[in-house]
């Protein structure tokens, strides 16, 4: 297909690919390429090419102490994310709108929008400056809640389709042996997931988390994830079917393990529950 | 087709692995890092010339990588060309604000590498072909490359580039442009 369009096109292909292009021209060439098969074969090569570039660079063999660094603030990150929703029957709270500041920055937002609005041609060019970096720096932590509301409707989407799986079924979890009367419900569809949530859990040891295995017929325990905390004494972890079990019996179990958990359980069992 | 089913081989693990970091699953993110974090660091590295910038941009992509693994799709490429678009952004910005050179260009290069593509399925780039584009790279006359270069690892425009260099603004999107051929080249060699 070679018109006119199709060369002013063509002609753009590396500056789509080197990231040149304004996002109108983006989609320009995306239109167009979704047409028109050279320059989506050409358009495929370039973006392979740039990921190409990325792996010129010479691999460097990291210090060691630069993956504790990593896994640590992940183990931190993990904690948050995972303790966001809690998905009581019919409802979702979002509990994790925790950083100090928020409702101040709401505030300012408001009184901001509320003097540009109500007296700007009165503003000092200073002050508007002020209230310009207050509004970017507001805009800023509202894409940030964006993207957490959006982690947490990924949640909400991942318990509905679990709950409403045609292979769902329900495994109660009793206390392995201890005293403390704890207990949980996990949701297994070897589809979409497992959903465990746990009352009356007593604080983990020391420096431990709890993770969460799923043992099916004839393998070893597979790790589902580490149950995260939406309040004391309870347990939530929402997670994709891992790989490796079968759709037969399974038992779920929950064991403590250092932080970030391990891939096979070595600590004490402290609830377990099979179909 | 050996190459195809090399590629579905991956994309498989690829998969997997991306499930288990979305899952909150810290083996798999240890995984990962055992995986992929040299090149990583290797690109940081290439990109802001300072160790301790290098390590902190490694921190933030496994960071990015862990928060954002349930939004990223697999079929839309490999999950290292998924690390290193993200260094690569992160790694220009911090030049960009080291240098205080307002930011043009890190953003939309991330937007386009997101940006729905033409055929998905034919972006992930096997092992040999990633070799080859290097091969290619280096057997660039070294105009074209230098220029390439400054466009891929400082994330400089055009008309940046013919300022550094100092050349005629044509001159330098003839040079780049041709470079870009011969990669592709390189590609099917």
């Amino acid at each position: 297909m070679t018109t006119p369009h199709h060369d002013v096109i063509a002609a753009r292909l590396s500056d789509y690919a080197l990231g040149y292009l304004t996002p109108d021209e983006r989609r320009e060439v995306e239109q167009h390429a979704g047409q028109c098969d050279a320059c989506s074969q050409e358009l495929s090569e370039l973006l392979l090419v740039m990921d190409g570039l990325a792996r010129s660079a010479e691999p460097v063999v990291p210090p060691a102490a630069l993956k504790q660094r990593v896994l640590a603030r992940l183990g931190r990150e993990t904690q948050e994310g995972v303790a966001t929703v809690q998905p009581l029957p019919g409802r979702m709270v979002v509990a994790d709108v925790r950083r100090s500041g928020w409702s101040g920055a709401w505030l300012a937002a408001a009184a901001a929008l509320l003097l540009v609005a109500g007296g700007s041609l009165y503003l000092s060019l200073e002050r508007q400056d002020r209230i310009a970096s207050e509004l970017a720096r507001v805009a800023g932590e509202i894409t940030e809640l964006q993207q957490r509301l959006g982690d947490n409707a990924a949640q909400a989407d991942m318990v509905l389709s679990i709950l409403t799986a045609q292979d769902m079924r329900r495994i109660d979890l009793a206390s392995a042996g201890g005293t403390q009367a704890s207990a949980a419900r996990a949701y297994w569809s070897p589809t979409r997931g497992l959903l465990v949530a746990a009352d009356n859990l007593p604080v983990p040891p020391p420096g431990r988390v709890y993770q969460v295995w799923l043992i099916g017929s004839g393998g070893g325990p597979v790790s589902a994830g580490i149950l995260g905390s939406p309040g004391a004494g309870r347990g939530l972890l929402i997670a994709p079917p891992p790989g490796g079990i079968s759709t037969g019996p399974v038992t779920v179990a929950v064991t403590d393990e250092p932080p970030g958990g391990l891939p096979a359980p070595t600590g004490g069992k402290h609830l377990i529950g099979s179909l | 087709m050996q190459v195809a089913t090399d590629k579905g081989v991956r994309a498989d693990a690829d998969a997997r692995i991306v499930a288990r970091l979305a899952a909150g699953d810290m083996d798999a993110a240890a995984e990962l890092y055992d995986r992929c974090a040299g090149q990583v660091l290797g690109l940081a590295r290439r990109i802001v010339r300072n160790e301790g910038d290098a390590e902190e941009i490694v921190q933030d992509v496994f960071s990015q990588a862990w928060r954002t693994a349930r939004a990223f799709d697999t079929s839309r490429g490999s999950v290292i060309g998924w690390l290193l678009i993200m260094t690569r952004t992160r790694s220009i910005d911090r030049l960009r604000a080291r240098q205080s050179r307002p930011d043009t260009t890190a953003e939309s290069y991330t937007d386009t590498l997101r940006a729905p593509g033409p055929s998905p399925s034919d972006q992930v780039l096997s092992d040999e072909q990633a070799t080859r584009v290097r091969e290619a790279l280096v057997a660039l006359p070294a105009p074209q490359r230098q220029a390439l270069e400054l466009a891929y690892f400082e994330g400089l425009t055009q008309s940046e580039i013919a300022e550094r260099l100092p050349e005629p603004l044509g001159t330098v999107k003839t040079r780049v442009r041709t470079a870009l051929m011969a990669l592709r080249q390189g590609l099917r060699a």
